[in-house]
C-alpha cells in the first residue's frame, strides 16, 4: 500500500518530540492512515529518539494500534460485561459469518473490518455495535447484520 | 480574561448566576453518549430548526441547553422542561414541535412522554419523585443533567472553583489534608484506600517534584461511571486535581483517559482550556502562590493500564507493563516522582468536602465507608442507567427500588460487582449493604461500581468463562501466575462449558486459582481469579449441572442447548428459516418447520425472529 | 549493616541488598530464572518468592519476589515453606506446559517433583521461557535491538516489525546469556547471523582469527572509549577480563565476576 507521507511532520509537531509522546503520537497515525504503516513507526523512533524495538513493543502491545490496514468500514463490537450478559457474543457471531471474516480481520475487498472492544461505557443500550464513529445500541441477532450491508 | 482574585472570582460567580437564571423557562436535553447514540443531537437541532420558524414569546435557542448524562439511559433521550421539572422520555425529532407548542409556548404536560412508574403505572411528571431519581443522594454527579459542560460559566454559577479559592486563601496544605482525612474519603476506584492518607504520604516525600494523576481509563466492562463525570462535569475533575495539586505542592498533573472516551477527551481538553484563559491553571493561579498545569494522556486500550504502576508507564509513552509495588507509587511512581493517583470519582468528591466540610461528608454512609458511590446499574435491570447512593444501601434497594426490578419479572440469580476483579453474589446477599468492606467480606469487591445484574437465563459458569477470556487477553504477559495462570484456568472453564470438564476440574481450578491470588505481579493477575471462584462458591450446582448431567440449566452454552421448534405453535410463517444464517432450518409455508441439528450453530437468529414462540431452547 | 534472620538463623546484610542477593551468599539455593546481574530485577518468573514477615506484624506474613525486596533491619524470611515449594511446583508446572522439551525447565520442574505438565501443552512449543533476559542485557548493552513484541499468552521476544533489526550489532550478549540457549546465531566464514541479520566478523591482524563484528567494534571505538589494541585481542577469557575491568561493558556470560 502507497501513502503519502506528508502528513508526518505535522502529526509529530502536534506533541513534544520526546518519548512521552509515544502513544499518542502512534494515535494520531493510526487515526490518520487507519493503521500503522512501517515508515511511520521508522520515522516516529528517529522524531521521538525511541528506539525502534519500543516503537514496535508498544505498537503491538495496545489494542487501539493495528498493524495491518483497515477496512473503509470498522465495525467495533462491544464484548464488555453488560453487552454479553445482553447476548453480545451471538451478534458477534451473526456479524462474522455475514461477512465472512473474524474480529481482527478484513474483508478482501477492504470493505469492512470487525473488531471487538472491550467497554465503550454505553452499558445502558446494550448491546452495542459502532460501526465508524457512529454508535448503535439495543442491536440483537436479529438485526445485526442491517448493520454491514454495504 | 484572567481571574486574579478569590473577589473576582466571587462577583463572577454571581453574575454568571443571575445570566443563568434569566431564562424564564429553560429546556435541558441529556447529551450522554447513551441518548446522543439514540440521536439527542437530532432533538437539539430540531429545537434549533423549529424555533427559527415559529417565534415564542419569552423563549429563544439559547434556552436550549445540551447537558452530561442525566443516568437515566434506558429511557432516552430526555428532555427536562425547566424549572417545572416536566420530565419527558424517549422523546423524538419529530416530537419537538408538539413540545414547543404545548409546553414551552403553553404550560401543557403531555403524558404520552411521561415516565409510567413499573410499580403502579402510574405517570410521573416530575423528574425529582421519578423513583430512579429519588432515591438518590448525587454528590459526585450533582452537576450531571444540569450545567453545560462545555462552559465554564455555568460551573462557576454553581459555585465552582469556590473551594479551590477557600483553600487558596484559608487554608494551608497540611489542613487541606487533615480535612480529606477527617472526612475518610476512601479512593472510589476501587482500591478503597483513605485519600487523605495517601496525600500525606506523597507530601512528605523529600522531593522538588510531585506529580498529580486522575485515572479516567475505568477498564470495567460494564461501568461508565468516570465517562460520564469527565464528559458531563469536566471542571468538578479538574478543581479536585487542582486542590490534591495544593497539598502535596505537585505543579504537573495528568489526566489519564481511556481510548475508548473520545467525548470525555474533547470536554476535558476544552475545560482546560478555559482554565489556562482564565487563570485557574498556569502561574499563580488566583493571585495565589501556587502553580499548576494539567495534561491530558490518553490510553491506547489496555485494561491493566488501570493499574497505577502500569498507568505511570503508560503516561511516560511505554508499555503499560506494571512493577512489584514493594516501593509504593506513592513515594517513587511518574518517572521515579512521588505521585498522587486517585480515580476521578475521588477528585470529584474533594471540592465538596471542602466546602461542605468532612463532618458533613461522613455524616454520609456508613461508618468508616462515608459517602456517596457512583454505580452503573446494567444488565437484566429494567432501568438501567448511572445512579448514586450513600454507602450503606442495599443490594436490593438498588436493584428494585431504583432498579426497578429484573427484565420481565424474571428470577433474580445474581449481580456481579467488582468487574473482572470482583464476583457474583446471589439471591442470599440482596440485603447487603453496599460498601467497601461488606462487599470484600462477601467474596466479591466495590470496584470501580458497575453492577451487573443477571437473570436466570445467564449461565455462571459462562460468566466465569467470560470474564478469564477478557483477563487473558488483557494480561500484559510479564509474569508466569498470571499469563500462563489464568490461561490454563480459562481453558478449564472452556472444556466445562462444552461438557467436557470433570469435577477434578474444579478442585484443580480452584487450586491453581489460591496460586495465582499469591504469586501474580499485580492486582490483575492477584484478583483474577475472582469471579471465578465466586461462582464455584456460591453456583457450584451450576459447575455440576454442567459437568455430572451435560446440561446447561439457564441454556447458554451451545454444546449443551438445542433449539427445537415446537410443532404446535409453529404457523410456518418462514420468518425463521430466512434468518437462519446457517441454512438449518426447512420446512414450507404454514407447515410446522424443522431444524436440522447437525446444522444448528445454536445463534438464536431464529428465536428473535420467531413472533410465536415456537422454538424452545433446552 | 543490618541484622535479618534466615530460615531460623541470624545474617548480616547491607542495607538496601536486594534479598536474593543476600541468599545467594548464605549459599541458599532458590530458583530465579529472570534475574541476572547485570541487569535490573524484573520480578517476572515469581520463583524466587520467599515468605517475610517482622515480630511486630503479630503473626502477619507476605509473599514477596526476593529478586526486588531491599533488606531491613528485623526482616524475618522463609525460604522453604509448604506453600512456597507449592508455589514453585505450580509455577513450574505451568512454565511445562509453555516449554514441554526445554532441558533447563525439565531438570528444575524434577527437582521440585514436577515431571510433565498437568494443564493444557501449548501448540507448536519452543524454548522461550519469556524471562526476559536479552531484551534487558540488550538495553543494558546500549542497543535495544530486540523487544518483547504483543501482550499476554501470545508475548514473544523480536526484532522490530519481525525483519532484520537495524539496531543489532551481533555482540552475541543475547544469546550467550538465555538461559534455554533459545536465541540461534550461525558464525559461518566471515560471516555471523542472528536475529535474520548477517554481520561481517572482523579478523584479528597478528593471529589472523576472527573476533567480533564489525559493527560492535564501530559502536565500541565510538561510545565505549576503547584502546585500539583492544580488538587485537584474540583470546577469549583475556578480552573478557580487559572488557570487565574497563567497567565499561556488561557482563557477556553467566560467570558472576568475583
Amino acid at each position: 500500500m502507497t501513502h503519502n507521507f506528508d502528513k508526518l511532520p505535522e502529526i509529530f509537531a502536534r506533541h513534544p518530540q520526546d518519548p512521552s509522546s509515544l502513544i499518542m503520537v502512534l494515535q494520531d497515525i493510526q487515526r490518520e492512515y487507519r493503521y500503522l504503516p512501517c515508515e511511520a513507526l521508522l520515522q516516529t523512533a528517529q522524531v521521538l529518539d525511541v528506539k525502534l524495538s519500543k516503537v514496535f513493543s508498544v505498537a503491538t502491545f495496545y489494542n487501539a494500534f493495528s498493524l495491518n490496514p483497515k477496512g473503509e468500514k470498522v465495525v467495533r463490537i462491544c464484548v464488555g460485561t453488560a453487552c454479553h450478559i445482553r447476548g453480545s457474543a451471538l451478534i458477534k457471531e451473526q456479524i462474522e459469518h455475514h461477512l465472512g471474516i473474524k474480529a481482527g480481520q478484513t474483508t478482501e475487498d477492504m470493505k469492512f473490518s470487525i473488531e471487538v472492544v472491550a467497554c465503550v461505557g454505553a452499558c445502558a443500550m446494550a448491546p452495542v455495535v459502532i460501526v465508524n464513529d457512529k454508535y448503535h445500541g439495543g442491536v440483537s441477532v436479529g438485526n445485526a447484520t442491517r448493520l454491514v450491508k454495504d | 480574561m484572567k481571574i486574579v482574585s478569590p473577589k473576582q472570582l466571587e462577583q463572577l460567580a454571581a453574575e454568571y448566576k443571575k445570566t443563568a437564571d434569566r431564562h424564564k423557562k429553560m429546556v435541558i436535553v441529556c447529551c450522554g453518549t447513551g441518548c446522543l447514540a439514540n440521536g439527542a443531537q437530532k432533538i437539539v437541532d430540531a429545537f434549533a430548526e423549529c424555533l427559527s420558524r415559529r417565534k415564542v414569546k419569552d423563549f429563544t435557542v439559547e434556552a436550549v441547553k445540551k447537558t452530561g448524562c442525566h443516568g437515566f439511559c434506558e429511557q432516552g433521550p430526555l428532555v427536562v422542561i425547566e424549572p417545572q421539572g416536566t420530565f419527558y422520555t424517549k422523546v423524538k425529532p419529530k416530537d419537538i414541535e408538539t413540545i414547543i407548542e404545548k409546553s414551552i409556548e403553553n404550560d401543557e404536560v403531555i403524558e404520552k412522554f411521561l415516565f409510567t412508574n413499573p410499580k403502579d403505572g402510574r405517570k410521573i411528571e416530575k423528574y425529582p419523585d421519578v423513583p430512579f431519581f429519588s432515591h438518590q443522594h448525587r454528590i459526585a454527579l450533582r452537576n450531571l443533567g444540569k450545567i453545560a459542560p462545555f462552559d465554564i460559566r455555568e460551573y462557576i454559577a454553581v459555585d465552582g472553583y469556590k473551594a479551590l479559592a477557600k483553600v487558596l486563601t484559608t487554608m494551608t496544605p497540611d489542613q487541606v489534608i487533615d480535612e480529606i482525612t477527617k472526612s475518610e474519603l476512601r479512593g472510589r476506584g476501587g482500591g478503597g484506600f483513605s485519600a487523605g492518607k495517601k496525600w500525606r504520604t506523597c507530601r512528605n516525600v523529600p522531593s522538588d517534584v510531585h506529580y498529580v494523576i486522575c485515572n479516567g481509563d475505568e477498564g470495567d466492562p460494564g461501568a461508565f461511571m468516570d465517562r460520564s463525570i469527565m464528559e458531563g462535569d469536566p471542571h468538578s475533575v479538574l478543581e479536585g486535581m487542582m486542590i490534591c495539586a495544593f497539598a502535596v505542592g505537585a505543579k504537573q498533573g495528568y489526566i489519564y483517559v481511556r481510548d475508548e472516551y473520545p467525548l470525555a477527551v474533547i470536554h476535558l481538553q476544552k475545560a482546560i482550556a478555559d482554565c489556562e484563559e482564565h487563570g485557574l491553571l498556569g502561574d499563580k493561579i488566583l493571585g495565589a502562590d501556587f502553580s499548576f498545569s494539567i495534561r491530558i494522556a490518553r490510553g491506547a486500550g489496555a485494561f491493566v493500564c488501570g493499574e497505577s504502576s502500569a498507568l505511570m508507564r503508560s503516561v511516560a509513552g511505554e508499555v503499560g507493563e506494571p512493577r512489584a509495588k514493594y516501593i509504593h507509587s506513592v513515594i517513587k511512581g511518574l518517572y521515579d516522582q512521588p505521585t498522587v493517583l486517585n480515580n476521578v470519582e475521588t477528585f470529584v468528591n474533594v471540592p465538596v468536602i471542602i466546602n461542605h466540610g468532612a463532618d458533613w461528608f461522613r455524616k454520609i454512609g456508613v461508618p468508616k465507608n462515608s459517602g456517596t458511590k457512583v454505580f452503573s446499574l446494567v444488565g437484566k435491570v429494567r432501568n438501567t442507567g448511572l445512579i448514586e447512593v450513600a454507602m450503606g444501601t442495599t443490594m436490593r434497594e438498588i436493584i428494585y427500588d431504583i432498579g426497578g426490578g429484573i427484565i420481565d419479572g424474571r428470577p433474580f440469580k445474581g449481580v456481579q460487582t467488582g468487574g473482572p476483579s470482583g464476583g457474583c453474589l446471589p439471591e442470599s446477599k440482596l440485603d447487603l449493604p453496599v460498601d467497601f468492606d461488606s462487599l470484600t467480606e462477601a467474596g466479591s469487591m466495590m470496584g470501580s461500581g458497575g453492577m451487573i445484574v443477571m437473570d436466570d437465563k445467564t449461565c455462571m459458569v459462562d460468566v466465569a468463562r467470560y470474564f478469564l477470556q477478557f483477563l487473558v487477553s488483557e494480561s500484559c504477559g510479564k509474569c508466569v501466575p498470571c499469563r500462563e495462570g489464568l490461561y490454563q484456568l480459562h481453558k478449564l472453564t472452556i472444556k466445562i462449558c462444552e461438557g467436557n470438564g470433570t469435577e477434578v476440574d474444579i478442585e484443580k481450578m480452584e487450586k491453581l486459582s489460591q496460586q495465582i491470588v499469591v504469586g501474580s505481579l499485580c492486582g490483575l493477575g492477584k484478583s483474577g481469579p475472582n469471579p471465578l471462584l465466586s461462582t464455584i462458591k456460591y453456583y457450584r450446582d451450576e459447575y455440576l449441572a454442567h459437568i455430572r448431567d451435560k446440561k446447561c440449566p439457564a441454556g447458554v452454552c451451545r454444546n449443551l442447548i438445542t433449539y427445537r421448534v415446537i410443532p404446535e405453535l409453529c404457523t410456518g410463517c418462514l420468518a425463521c428459516i430466512t434468518a437462519c444464517a446457517y441454512h438449518a432450518i426447512t420446512g414450507q409455508k404454514k407447515e410446522p418447520h424443522v431444524i436440522n441439528q447437525d446444522l444448528c450453530e445454536k445463534c438464536g437468529a431464529c428465536v428473535a425472529v420467531c413472533k410465536h414462540d415456537a422454538i424452545e431452547v433446552s | 549493616m543490618v541484622t535479618v534472620t534466615i530460615n531460623g538463623k541470624l545474617v548480616r546484610a547491607k542495607e538496601g541488598e536486594m534479598l536474593l542477593a543476600v541468599l545467594r551468599r548464605e549459599k541458599i539455593d532458590i530458583p530465579a530464572l529472570c534475574h541476572h546481574e547485570a541487569v535490573e530485577p524484573y520480578g517476572a518468573c515469581r520463583l524466587c518468592m520467599v515468605e517475610i514477615t517482622r515480630k511486630e506484624w503479630d503473626g502477619w506474613k507476605n509473599m514477596v519476589t526476593s529478586c526486588l525486596y531491599p533488606v531491613a533491619d528485623g526482616l524475618i524470611i522463609q525460604t522453604h515453606t509448604t506453600d512456597l515449594i507449592e508455589l514453585r511446583k505450580t509455577i513450574l508446572d505451568l512454565y511445562l506446559a509453555r516449554c514441554p522439551n526445554t532441558p533447563e525447565i525439565q531438570d528444575l520442574a524434577a527437582q521440585y517433583g514436577v515431571m510433565q505438565t498437568s494443564y493444557e501443552q501449548v501448540a507448536d512449543p519452543n524454548d522461550c521461557i519469556l524471562c526476559g533476559l536479552c531484551t534487558r542485557i540488550c538495553d543494558r548493552m546500549g542497543f535495544s535491538a530486540i523487544s518483547a513484541v504483543n501482550r499476554g499468552h501470545g508475548r514473544e521476544i523480536a526484532p522490530p516489525l519481525k525483519n532484520a533489526p537495524p539496531d543489532c550489532v551481533g555482540c552475541l550478549a543475547c544469546a550467550l546469556n538465555c538461559p534455554t540457549n533459545y536465541i540461534k546465531y550461525t558464525d559461518i566464514g566471515h560471516t555471523r547471523e542472528i536475529w535474520g541479520r548477517k554481520f561481517e566478523l572482523l579478523r584479528d591482524a597478528k593471529t589472523g582469527q576472527l573476533t567480533i563484528t564489525k559493527e560492535f567494534a564501530e559502536y565500541l571505538s565510538k561510545h565505549r572509549v576503547i584502546p585500539q589494541d583492544y580488538f587485537d585481542l584474540n583470546d577469549e577469557s583475556h578480552r573478557k577480563e580487559t572488557a570487565l575491568s574497563l567497567g565499561k561493558i556488561a557482563i557477556w556470560s553467566r560467570e558472576v565476576p568475583q
